[in-house]
């Protein structure tokens, strides 16, 4: 999974004999007046058009040691990175911001960010909370969105701050929301945000810290257009609408690529009389790239308990493939896998995580319970609150203050079920050592880089949890 | 430090031993930090020898510093070395303004700020007045002493004054002379700080008027020429006396009036407002039917009222009962803003546009501060870049204006502002919140009762916490 591979890293590095000094393959340097010896193999990793690309041009045409007015330390370190796809221990004599600096100077701070927070060094299996990052002022975080480098955007309040991949350099910035309920990166400095009290979904440049588009559904009733959730694909970015008056909604879905452009509609509901259960908002929307098509889940609240519907939308043709309606024990979050290829939900009622896999989804889309299947009839609402969310091959779950990791045990021979159909197991543990375990409900769980990120309620920060391995 | 890589010819490097360490760097280095530092003046002579100059100094600050010059900021090795160390060294190599806009805060945004440090003098440890410079340094009275704290907010000297209880304070720039008074002894006194000897005292006299005896000073502020200090005499006679920086002596007497009525009473505050070469003072009472008070503007030279506003005014006003608790006037934005003292509203006026009725009342939605208006007995309100911090009780919040669109529209609209809390529940128990202060793009804090000084910055660090 690393996206550079050293080319045979040990040829070439050591002169056997005092006359390899003459190949052109060693490039002698001086920074700060120490001398540093490499190949050019290793400074070309670092990319054609950085400063170590230009220096052994200069040094090839004057044939002098090209010089460097830097930290010959800070510089040792990074050749090291250069070498090795690491950063050696002695860097840890250093903060990471000295290290991003420097890295920063000669052009190489994608190798930095590689070490230290790549996707593909994130382990289920070995996430333990490390940090705490503190949030300003007295609201909590409503909301938080990561990118896949390991930085991350909380909201809290009317505020957003932003946390850079270090998590050692923090910028906060103004809103118009009171409070944002929906937010999501779509780059490393843009957000969109929207919120049900608000009208309209905003893009914002967290950079500059303002507003760079306002992106509004024109509903027939010519009310506001409150944002109930926000989803993306590579290329597109859906959004679900409700009317301020709260009788229709819709997804839309926008070009990425071309300006924010409305590339298609999907799911327009309007409510006509008291036909309530037909036209749920949507309130998550996952993007599911194995099927190519969009997840749109909402649920409601009424006199006959929770019900809610799962749909699966084609957003080209704007086709609804294929639906799941949520009567008995509605789900109280939902997610989908691509990698365990299926839709995990908690309900509502038992509290239990089950799930379906959307390969063969049969006519009567039963669910799968994982917990104790009878607690669905529950007229307690265990499951209130709890949050669910897919990463990489594991589906986390929180429970009040608590974290459960779901993992898929593949059994060599396949195991078949009462009902005949093939049946996977999955397995649940309880994350974090028992001095992290429990704590204030769980409000919002993310991942990126190689972290996952957690916010609780009435705590003004975000927790941070993630591998022992090669941690600063 | 643009091309970094130095294609330049060897003479171009320096080689210097610096307590036996040997550090390589270029003279455009070197004399980055400014023609008159002594390693400009190094560079100018190595040219010939190829012996390194030899520099009998600390080579592990020294490569601190030679890593600011190089790269503009401070590496994480200079924590190794207290501010203090650092900044003596720096002034011995002559690139103190280099390590000083190295260390500098950055800008303040009252959303997203911290207490990073209590000035807590050694003795009488409670703050009774203090003055902020724009550097961000700091003149503290305590008791009868004035306590200096530099921009690096280390402890620049103290001085006894002869007062017992200093209760205002001012420098007056660019002198390091302080102007201080006590509101039981009369008179202003000036020290100078270099020698801690008074070099002055004012006192308001007149010879026709036997009821203007030993009158009380209570608050004191400057002009580039003048130094303004409101006296108060027993018979509640007071008025503004304007005096003359270098000689000391009173050139004018502004706005004498009898005290006789809440309209009429010595000013608390006084504030020069340079844009407009005005001089502006407000005071406040609060008695058993509510908080009254006035805000009057003077031209200092005519002592002629430009404005002035009576608070309660005229039964007319909507806003009738609720008269300002605290006034602050924004001298760089030339706006002012008063905090009501009944429903906590705040409201801003343009000092350009005065009028009968000048004030837009701000409104905010944030639902997480809704319950905290009224109540309150105690505000205190200080406009600083663009924002504006309140103290209600113990808690501080900030209004800051949302950018629009890319720009900041400078229009005072009803709606322009949002409001934020800006400490933490827990910082609201220190205690009452007696005045704010910005400068330097540090707030400063006093609390009533409560020793020592805060001061809030902006930070770009996330302060993460390791938890393992």
């Amino acid at each position: 999974m690393t996206l550079f591979l050293p080319s045979n890293p040990l040829s070439n590095r050591v002169p056997k004999t005092p006359q390899d000094f003459t190949k052109p393959n060693i490039v002698t340097i001086d920074v700060g007046g120490q001398l540093f010896q490499t190949t050019k193999q290793t400074l070309t990793l670092a990319g054609s058009n950085t400063l170590f690309s230009n220096l052994f041009n200069s040094s090839e045409q004057n044939n002098t040691i090209p010089f460097i007015d830097r930290d010959p330390e800070l510089f040792s370190i990074l050749l090291s990175l250069l070498r090795t796809g690491y950063l050696p221990s002695k860097a840890k004599s250093f903060e990471i911001q000295d290290l991003v600096f420097e890295a920063k100077f000669y052009g190489v701070q994608d190798f930095l960010v590689e070490s230290q927070s790549n996707p593909s060094q994130f382990e289920a299996f070995d996430l333990e909370k490390s940090m705490i990052l503190p949030l300003s002022g007295r609201d909590s975080p409503s909301a938080i969105a990561t990118t896949l480098n390991g930085s991350v955007h909380v909201s809290h309040g009317s505020k957003i701050t932003s946390f850079d991949w270090s998590l050692q350099r923090k910028s906060t910035i103004l809103t118009q929301f009171s409070a944002v309920d929906s937010l999501l990166s779509l780059s490393s400095n843009v957000v969109a945000a929207g919120a049900t009290d608000f009208s309209g979904l905003q893009i914002i440049d967290l950079e500059m810290g303002f507003v760079v588009k306002t992106l509004n559904w024109e509903n027939v009733t010519k009310s506001g257009s409150t944002v109930q959730a926000i989803g993306s694909s590579p290329e597109f970015l859906f959004t679900s609408f409700e009317s301020s008056r709260r009788n229709s909604n819709s997804i839309l879905v926008y070009d990425l690529n071309d300006g924010f452009k409305v590339a298609s509609e999907i799911g327009h509901n309007e409510i006509f009389g008291a036909d309530l259960d037909s036209a749920i908002p949507s309130t998550k929307l996952n993007w599911v790239p194995s099927l190519n098509l969009l997840m749109a889940s909402g649920s409601h609240s009424g006199p006959s308990g929770v019900s809610g519907n799962i749909k699966f939308w084609d957003i080209r043709s704007r086709d609804l493939v294929a639906e799941i309606k949520e009567k008995v024990d509605c789900f109280s979050d939902i997610t989908v896998s691509d990698t365990l290829s299926a839709v995990f939900k908690i309900g509502m009622n038992s509290g239990e995580v089950s799930y379906i896999d959307f390969r063969n989804m049969s006519s009567d889309n039963s669910w799968n319970c994982l917990g104790v299947s009878r607690k669905a009839m529950n007229v307690k609402k265990e499951g209130l609150g709890c949050k669910i969310e897919s990463h990489g091959n594991q589906v986390f779950c929180s429970k009040e203050g608590e974290l459960e990791l779901w993992s898929e045990v593949l059994m060599g021979s396949l195991t078949t079920g009462k009902n005949g159909k093939e049946e996977r197991i999955f397995k649940q543990n309880v994350l974090g050592r028992s001095k992290d375990i429990g704590g204030n409900r769980i409000t919002n769980l993310g991942f990126g880089g190689n972290k996952m990120f957690v916010t609780r309620k009435d705590q003004q920060c975000v927790e941070v949890w993630q591998s022992s391995v090669r941690r600063f | 430090m643009e091309d970094g890589l130095s294609n330049s010819t060897p003479s171009d490097r320096i080689k210097l031993n610096v307590g036996g360490k040997l550090f390589e760097t270029t003279v455009s280095t070197l004399r980055s930090g400014g023609p008159d530092s002594l390693l400009a003046a190094l560079s100018h002579r190595h040219h010939q020898s190829s012996n390194p100059i030899f520099i009998d100094r600390d080579p592990e600050i020294f490569s601190v510093l030679l890593s600011l010059l190089r790269t503009n900021r401070l590496p994480s090795t200079s924590r190794r070395f207290t501010d203090q160390e650092l900044s003596d060294e720096a002034s011995y190599y002559g690139i103190e303004s280099q390590l000083k806009s190295a260390m500098l805060p950055n800008p303040l945004s009252g959303i997203d700020a911290s207490v990073v440090a209590t000035i807590r003098p050694a003795s009488d440890g409670v703050v009774s007045a203090f003055t902020t410079i724009d550097d961000g340094s700091v003149w503290i009275a305590h008791g009868g002493q004035i306590s200096v704290y530099d921009w690096n907010l280390t402890h620049a000297g103290t001085v006894r004054t002869h007062l017992d209880y200093i209760t205002s304070i001012r420098q007056v720039t660019p002198s390091a002379m302080a102007a201080v008074a006590c509101d039981v002894s009369s008179g202003v006194h000036f020290y100078n700080f270099a020698n801690g000897r008074r070099v002055g005292s004012v006192e308001w006299t007149d010879p026709t008027d036997p009821r203007i005896y030993k009158a009380r000073v209570t608050t004191i502020t400057e002009s580039p020429e003048s130094v303004f200090a409101a006296f108060d005499s027993y018979h509640k006679e007071n008025c503004v006396l304007a005096i003359d920086k270098s000689t000391l002596q009173v050139t004018s007497e502004i706005g004498r009036q009898s005290g006789s009525s809440s309209k009429s009473i010595v000013p608390g505050n006084l504030t020069y407002v340079k844009d407009l070469g005005l001089l502006a003072a407000n005071a406040v009472t609060s008695g058993a039917f509510g908080f009254s008070g006035y805000i009057r503007f003077w031209d200092p030279r005519s002592a002629r009222v430009v404005w002035e506003t009576n608070e309660p005014g005229s039964g007319r006003s909507s806003r009738f009962g609720d008269s300002f608790a605290d006034v602050s006037i924004d001298v760089n934005e030339v706006t002012m803003c008063k905090i009501c003292s009944k429903s906590g509203d705040l409201a801003m006026a343009d000092l350009r546009k005065l009028s009968d009725d000048p004030w837009i009342y701000l409104r905010d939605t944030n639902p997480s501060l809704r319950n905290t208006s009224g109540g309150i007995s105690n505000s205190v309100v200080h406009c600083y870049k663009k924002q504006v911090f309140v103290g209600r009780d113990g808690g501080l919040e900030v209004w800051s204006r949302v950018a629009q669109n890319g720009e900041h529209n400078m229009e005072i609209g009803e709606e322009s502002f949002r409001r934020n809390y800006m400490d933490k529940l827990e910082d609201s128990e220190r205690g009452i919140i007696k005045k704010i202060e910005g400068a330097g793009e540090r707030l400063f804090v006093s609390r009533e009762e409560a020793e020592g000084l805060e001061v809030w910055q902006s930070s770009v660090f996330s302060g993460a916490v390791l938890v393992l």
